[in-house]
Order: structure tokens, then sequence, then C-alpha cells
């Protein structure tokens, strides 16, 4: 009962987790309609700006989180505005090609500099935990899962509430009449992949904590956020809660009961048939095109 | 002007380069007939991604799973069932080819996104399940992440001549959908789907059909390349990056072209063959950059833009 319990709470943490890194994608999708495959390489860098401010100038991880927030709003920005926007109106295999080479410039680059050498982040507090009767829940992923929480909430009131987050709306529904309404598209867009970078980014942050970086982790990062963000709904934010949790969940009670290895066999064998059956996402709010 | 495609001067030319590739290994040994053997199987994968891609405009990301399947299905069949090599492929394609129609099926009603998302799932799963479920279900089967050694092949004058064979089936069969009804309706619903099915194309079966002829060869040359190399994991045989190489050599010729695996194709893999070993990230950096440049200024690849510059030329 207790192997129960523990694993189902790390099945959510996990989840949380995958929630916080594939918002971003989400939003990305829903705006844009590109299929970032350098999501992960977002990530790793999150990851990795927080390593080396670590390693370099000892600044706590929670600490440096608002610089990695900017320096990952800047680069998505630029990504965007120089290379994506050129991209963006044409058929859309253009812009999941163009992602993918800026994936390989990405991952390449940092092997080059970082080297593929495995690498990880230890703080004061990183073997502590709580104990709950028995179930352990390390503090670091709790963070995270709450962080999962803040950054959806956030990014719904900002979409919501802010004049930039309904023009990105508008933008998402009718580009032609967005624009005919005074919306410039194309700033939008480019605000919109820095915020998706941007929160992409401090997630890594959190996972360089706990987890190990390296320059080439960002393809199963990406892999991972396409799966949560189908079972939530491809461009529904929240979704990506549910779809992490599901995830997260699910993937812990195999690897428990079943086997590590076949867990991210599942992963894919739900992904490939809540496509076929519920395209929508498991709530049924996706976009479907 | 293309629909002369049969004129006496082509016919001519193709002959001649037949009969050149067809003598050349007297000639080429070692290197540089592998070298070859690699184009032409680059070359063949390529156009039958662009089978499925480049004709209906649905992108497949999960293409490795077919060239899995018959690389797997050879390995077996040649090391647990003592097959002979030649019938061991045909059944590679088949098997892939009879996978590739209720993956088709389903997967094909989706769109867009969706699609390249579920075959990716697809090929995933394939590559997950190979690997684990010997430790899994405790049978030594598939050989889990220790792969599969094959026997010894011949050399490579006889991969030179499969692989070549393989490409010529494939590039025939393209010519043939550029040509035919089924092509005329493969295009349709690349243009327009909700139309091409109002006029009466019966767009699910030129789908899957589409699909189950790419899966077919793509069974096949992952046959040839898992006896060629004599040595297979799951990690090598369903890994991503092949169908990704795929989808940049068809880009880079020119999708929906007959020529445009060809000069893609070709082009990739000796760049690749260059650079590779030598600079791997830089080489790797490269592509990136080729690939957005291709992208952002000739989006209709090489092909494309050759043909876009000579109907200028000729309208001016």
């Amino acid at each position: 009962m207790l192997l129960l319990l523990q694993t189902v709470v790390n099945g959510v943490l996990l989840g949380g987790i995958y929630a916080a890194y594939s918002a971003g994608f989400s939003l990305i999708f829903g705006v844009m309609g590109i299929i970032n495959i350098a999501h992960g390489e977002l990530v790793m860098l999150g990851a990795f700006s927080t390593y080396w401010m670590f390693t370099l100038f000892k600044i706590d991880p929670f600490i440096s989180l608002p610089i990695s927030l900017v320096l990952l709003f800047g680069i998505g920005y630029l990504l965007q505005k120089f290379i994506f926007n050129r991209v963006v109106e044409a058929p859309s295999i253009m812009s999941y090609i163009a992602t993918f080479g800026v994936h390989l410039i990405i991952a390449n680059l940092a092997l080059l500099l970082w080297t593929a050498d495995f690498r990880s982040i230890t703080t004061s507090y990183s073997g502590i935990h709580l104990n709950l009767g028995g179930v352990i829940i390390p503090y670091a992923r709790l963070v995270t899962f709450f962080l999962a929480f803040v950054v959806i909430i956030g990014l719904y009131i900002f979409l919501y509430k802010t004049d930039t987050g309904r023009a990105i709306q508008a933008t998402a529904q009718d580009k032609e009449v967005a624009r005919l309404m005074g919306v410039n598209v194309y700033r939008i867009y480019a605000i919109t992949f820095a915020i998706g970078a941007a929160i992409t980014g401090i997630a890594g942050s959190l996972i360089s904590t706990y987890f190990i970086i390296y320059p080439q982790m960002g393809l199963p990062y990406t892999i991972i956020a396409f799966c949560v963000v189908v079972l939530g709904g491809m461009g529904y934010i929240p979704g990506a809660l549910w779809g992490g949790l599901i995830l997260g969940v699910v993937e812990s009670l195999t690897a428990t009961y079943l086997s590590a290895g076949l867990s991210v066999a599942i992963t894919f064998i739900l992904l490939f048939f809540m496509l076929i059956f519920r395209p929508a996402g498991i709530v049924g709010k996706g976009i479907i095109e | 002007m293309e629909k002369k495609i049969f004129s006496k001067r082509n016919i001519t030319l193709f002959f001649l380069i037949l009969a050149i590739i067809l003598i050349l290994p007297l000639f080429v040994h070692g290197y540089l007939l592998r070298m070859l053997a690699l184009i032409f199987m680059w070359i063949g994968l390529t156009a039958c991604w662009n089978i499925i891609a480049g004709y209906t405009g649905y992108i497949d990301f999960g293409s490795v799973g077919y060239f899995g399947i018959g690389s797997y299905v050879t390995a077996i069949l040649m090391t647990k069932a003592k097959m002979a090599f030649l019938p061991s492929l045909v059944f590679s394609g088949i098997i892939s080819a009879s996978f590739a129609i209720p993956i088709g099926i389903p997967t094909l009603r989706l769109r867009g996104a969706y699609f390249g998302i579920a075959t990716l799932a697809f090929a995933e799963a394939m590559k997950q399940v190979v690997l684990e479920l010997d430790r899994v279900a405790h049978i030594n089967f598939f050989g889990g992440s220790h792969g599969i050694t094959l026997p010894i092949g011949p050399g490579n004058e006889f991969f030179y001549y499969v692989m070549f064979t393989l490409m010529f089936m494939v590039m025939a069969v393209t010519l043939w959908i550029e040509r035919s009804r089924f092509g005329y309706s493969l295009k349709a619903i690349h243009e327009a789907e909700n139309t091409a099915e109002l006029v009466g194309v019966n767009t699910l079966f030129a789908k899957t059909t589409a699909y189950t002829i790419s899966a077919f060869f793509l069974g096949m040359f992952g046959a040839t390349e898992a006896y060629w190399v004599t040595y297979i994991t799951p990690n090598d045989v369903f890994n991503i990056h092949v169908t990704i190489q795929m989808v940049i050599m068809t880009l880079l010729g020119g999708m929906g072209t007959v020529m445009g695996p060809i000069v893609g194709g070709s082009f990739l893999t000796i760049i690749s063959e260059i650079l590779w070993a030598r600079f791997i990230y830089t080489y790797m950096i490269l592509l990136g950059i080729i690939i957005l440049i291709v992208i952002i200024f000739m989006p209709k690849g090489i092909v494309g833009t050759i043909r876009g510059l000579v109907i200028k030329k000729k309208v001016t």
C-alpha cells in the first residue's frame, strides 16, 4: 500500500515537472501552429544557465530563476523574430523543419562548448525531503510542482487580463481579423514564443537541481512534451497539467510494477491511441485541425 | 514540356546511365562502391518518404518504424529460421506493408501535426517494444539492447546491386504515381482534401495505399541495410534521425517531385560522408544552418528552385 502511494506521489510530482515544461510548447502550438522540435533545447538552455551560474558564481538555483527567465525570453524573441516569423505563414512542414534546424544548431553548439559530460547541481538542500507517514516528497520536486501551477495560472491571467494577452488570443483565433484590428501579428508571434521559451527555461532551471543535465538532453524532453500536450489537448494551456499528471502517474506505475524501460513504450502507445480516439485531449478542449 | 518524359533523347540518356551504373563495379571497388550503394539507399529511402509526404502532404515522422521492422524481420528470419537473404527481403517488405495497413487507416484520418505525432509515437513505441520485450516477457527473441548479429554477407558489389535495384523500383513507382490517376488523387488530397473527397476520390484508400507502398519499400531497405552492416540494435534501426534525414533530403531536393529525392539524397549523403567522420558537431551545426537557409530562401528545394528559374527565363 505504501509502495502504491509512494508510486502515485512520485507520478504526480513527475507530472508537475512535465506540465511545467510542456505549457510553453502548448502555447506556441496554440498561437502559431508551430511544433517546436527545439523545445527540449530551451529546457537544456535553462538548465545550463542555472548550472553555470551555480558553478561559476555560486548563485543559488532559486535566485537565478529570474535570470534564466530573462535570458530565455530574449533567446525566444530573437528566434521567432529572425527565423520562425519567416516560415510561420508557409505550409506547416516548413516550420517543423525550421525548428529541427534550430534544434541541431543549439544542441551541437552546446556540445562543442560544454562537451557531452553529464552534470548535476548539488545544493545544500538537494537531499532534503518531506516525510509524510513513510511517503517521501523531495522539496525540490514539490516546488517544481507548485511552479507548474503558478506558471499555468499566471499564463492564464496574462492571456485573459492584459492587452498583450488578448492580442495573442485574437491572433490565435483569427490572425487576419487581428491584423485588421491593428495587431502587429509578427510582434505578437515573437512575444508568444518568448513567453513560451521563458516559462520553459525556468522549468529547465528547476530540473537542473535534481536531474542530470547534458547538451543532448533536449530531444527526449521534446518528445515527452508532445505526449503531454496531446494528452491534455493541443493548444489548451491548462491541458498541460492534465497531460502531465496522467503521463507522470502512468509512467510511475509502469516503472514500479512492470519495467522502467516499458514505461516509455506505454507512453507512446497511450499517445497513439489518444490521438486516434480523442485527438482533442482528455478534456476535449484542444485544437483539432 | 514535362509530359515528354519518354522522349527519344531521355530514353537514350536513361539507358546510357543505366549501363554505366550496371558495369561500374567492374572498375570501382571498396570504399567508393560502398559510398555509391549508400547514396542509392538514401535516395530510395527519401523517395519512399516522398511518396507519402511529398504527394499527399501528410508529414510522416515515423517512417523509420518500417525500416526497423524490415531490419528485424530479416535478422530474425536469417538467424532463427536460417532463411536465405532474398526471401527474407521479400518477407520484410510484406510484413512492413502489413503493419502499415492497420497503422495507416486510423492515423491517416488525422490531419496535419496530429498525423506526424501519431506516426512518431508508433515508431518510438516499436523501438521500445523491441528493446524491452525480451526482458519483460523473459524470452530471447529480439535480443533487447544487444541486438542481433546477422550472418556475414557477400561483398559490397552485392549490396550495390541490391540497393540499386530497390532504388530503381521505388523511382519507377514514383514515376508511375506522378503520371497516373492514382497520383492525381494524391495530389488532389494535398491541394484540398475535402474537395477531393467531394469529387469522388476515395481519399482514405488512396492515402493508405501510398502509405503501404512506402512502408513496403522502407521495410526492404531496412532488411538490406541489416544484412549489410550485419549487426542491428533497436537504437540504430529505429533511430529517429533516419526519418529526419529522409525529411531533410526530400526538402532539400524538392517535395513531391521525381527528381527531388535523387538530388537531395545524393547531395546530403556526400556532404555528410565528407564531414561527418571528421567534424561531427560542426557537421550537425552546418546541417542546421543549411536547413534554415533552404527553408527560408528556397522553400521549393533545389529542383523546384531550378525549375522556377528555367520557367522564368522562358517567360522573359
